[in-house]
């Protein structure tokens, strides 16, 4: 039976270098892992497809909350072995399936776990990274400045795909906070997570990788590991996204996904307000997952970056 | 009881089935009939099943929680029993919406997730799951003149000589209140397809309500990289599964033992008309390219000739 791991995380903190690094364990010919083709073949949690396929409704005739309550279905027909249904029965199904989500651990309104707690999957990989970090690339990928990313991140009721007027290609997912979306994670308590660090990641990435393959129940050689974590080098995923665009990324022009890829490059990008509100907001969970709260930015960010937000942000 | 036809189907409901177009003549003995009545919650010899549905044999029952069962019988009735706190406006929205597709599956017929508009005689069909753009991209074309034939699901049969055949499910166009405004048909809107959704039936003016062949499959894709806007035309075993996938439900496809049936269906529709990948922006903005693309496509494959 394929164990089922969550990778989850709030958006912007290595969800997508992870799931690079692990499809790469499986690289053929000594040929990086194509970044459009991991993206066709894993879908996200809230992906639509899935649920209009095994549940039969048409997810485009509910509500969010509809929605929602049947959710929990989905991921107990996905853990059961649901896609490799239609696959060919020659192929062996792999021995853990890795399914990203960016869901906060939430309830239904039925109260359930929306993401099925141990009948949905084994485990989660929580993968978190310094809200600091967080806020300019995620103005970044929301086409925002970093004044409307920090207040997103403080909003108990921050959304994803929840519009009422059109179809999102996804389902809604409920962001609670940066702050309420890893506690969310962190203090459930149907099923074991292994806590990955963004920062702990780049420093030794092959170790950091080896310690959430154990926790998956997945083997791989040095070799496999050394190997994942020179192809999936942050460097390169960006070359490969400069060179043919990644499918990912966000949809307004010139947008580029792989952005920096730094730990504490907002020492340079964050005003000394910004940097305070976030800490004011996030402060308790940051020092839970080490983060140093009394860093501040290295000097005033330069006047162009300044503009840049503001024109970002009008 | 009330008369409809859909998807070349004649249908006699107990209820009122609003989004669907003209009423049709009274029959004595109706292909399809809907009523009210006792569904069971489970089947106790379930040969298939979901976490929404059941298969036993000839009967099929599907559950949407807090709106209704449906029990779809040898393809030729639907009874449905409304959900406690179902709101009963509900119910016929998810009969043309889910429970009927379903029921075009158990009846053994090509029955594919599109819309489709009338070129030049011939159905040309636009497929891809929930929220790829088939009603919008049917809109636009009617907004240019083109009759509306289907918006949702396309049956399709094989005539004895070859011909593919399509079948309109005679319904009005669902469209969200952004689609609505970007398409500037707020003077076509009609009522809310359910009280809770920001989704409206737009008539789509004059519709085609008898079959017709079929011209060209496109299967609707976003463009993001690598994929750039354009048409491509897969070769016949690819083709093969990409009918497969856009089936109303692929899933339903695999479970009633219907692989070899859309094998064969790709292979005529193929020959017959053409299946093809339609690749464009998924903003409104490029609506008119996506137009004019399509039209240069149809004079390319001989669906249309030279405009005077």
């Amino acid at each position: 039976m394929t164990r089922r791991i969550w990778l989850a995380s709030y958006p912007k903190s290595g969800n997508t270098w992870l799931r690079m690094l692990l499809a790469n364990l499986a690289a053929k010919d000594d040929q990086p892992v194509g970044i459009n083709d991991l993206s066709a073949t894993s879908n996200i949690a809230s992906a639509r497809g899935p649920f209009d396929d095994l549940l039969l409704i048409d997810s485009g005739l509910l509500t969010h909350d509809e929605a929602d309550c049947l959710r929990p279905r989905l991921y107990e027909e996905l853990a059961r072995g649901a896609e490799d249904d239609e696959q060919d029965p020659r192929k062996t199904p792999p021995a853990v399936r890795f399914v990203k989500v960016h869901d906060a651990y939430t309830l239904t309104p039925m109260g359930e776990p929306l993401l099925a707690g141990a009948r949905g999957a084994d485990g989660a990989i929580v993968i978190v990274r310094d809200p600091r970090d967080v806020a300019p690339s995620l103005a970044s990928h929301r086409n925002t400045g970093i004044d409307d990313a920090i207040a997103f991140m403080n909003d108990r009721d921050a959304v994803f795909s929840a519009n009422t007027t059109k179809q999102d290609s996804q389902l809604r997912q409920k962001l609670p906070g940066w702050s309420g979306h890893i506690t969310s994670w962190l203090d459930q308590a149907d099923i074991p997570i292994n806590l990955v660090r963004y920062e702990d990641l780049q420093i030794d990435t092959a170790a950091v990788l080896h310690r959430a393959l154990e926790f998956a129940g997945q083997a791989a050689t040095d070799h496999e590991l050394r190997r994942a974590v020179r192809f999936a080098d942050f460097a390169r995923l960006k070359q490969q996204e400069e060179e043919k665009g990644f499918r990912e990324a966000p949809r307004q022009l010139g947008a580029r996904f792989f952005r920096r890829g730094e730990a504490g490059g907002w020492r340079d990008e964050l005003t000394p307000d910004q940097a305070a509100r976030i800490v004011s907001a996030h402060g308790a969970v940051m020092r839970r997952l080490g983060y140093d709260v009394t860093l501040a930015p290295l000097a005033a960010p330069s006047g162009a970056a300044g503009e840049r937000d503001c024109a970002a942000t009008g | 009881m009330h008369f409809y036809s859909i998807a070349g189907l004649t249908v006699g409901s107990e209820i009122a089935l609003p989004g669907l177009g003209a009423a049709a003549p009274a029959h004595d003995t109706p292909d399809v009939t809907i009523r009210g009545g006792a569904v069971p919650t489970a089947f106790a010899n379930a040969t298939a099943s979901g976490p929404t549905w059941q298969i036993a044999g000839q009967q099929f029952l599907l559950r949407i929680p807090r709106v209704a069962r449906f029990l779809l019988t040898a393809g030729n009735e639907i009874a449905f029993e409304a959900e406690p706190g179902a709101d009963a406006g509900d119910i016929p929205t998810f009969i043309l919406g889910t429970a009927f597709g379903i029921l075009l599956h158990q009846r053994e017929q090509i029955v594919l997730h599109a819309s489709a508009v009338r070129v030049n005689g011939k159905a040309v069909l636009f497929c891809g799951p929930s929220g790829a753009g088939k009603s919008t991209l049917a809109a636009a074309f009617s907004r240019h003149g083109y009759r509306l034939i289907t918006d949702d699901f396309c049956a399709i049969t094989v005539t004895a000589a070859g011909t593919p055949m399509v079948h309109p499910d005679g319904r009005q166009l669902k469209l969200w209140a952004q689609a609505i405004e970007k398409l500037d048909l707020e003077e076509s809107r009609g009522k809310r397809v359910r009280s809770k959704l920001e989704k409206f039936y737009v008539d789509p003016g004059e519709t085609h309500v008898e079959a017709l062949p079929l011209g060209a499959v496109y299967a609707l894709r976003e463009a993001r990289p690598p994929l750039v806007p354009g048409i491509e035309r897969p070769n016949v075993a690819d083709a093969a599964v990409l009918l497969r996938r856009n089936a109303y439900r692929p899933r339903l496809v695999a479970r009633l033992d219907q692989k070899v049936l859309y094998f064969h269906a790709a292979a005529t529709i193929a020959k017959n008309a053409g299946i093809f990948h339609l690749t464009r922006k998924l903003d409104f903005a490029a609506m008119p390219d996506v137009v004019s693309l399509l039209e240069r496509h149809w004079l390319e494959i001989g669906l249309m000739e030279k405009a005077a």
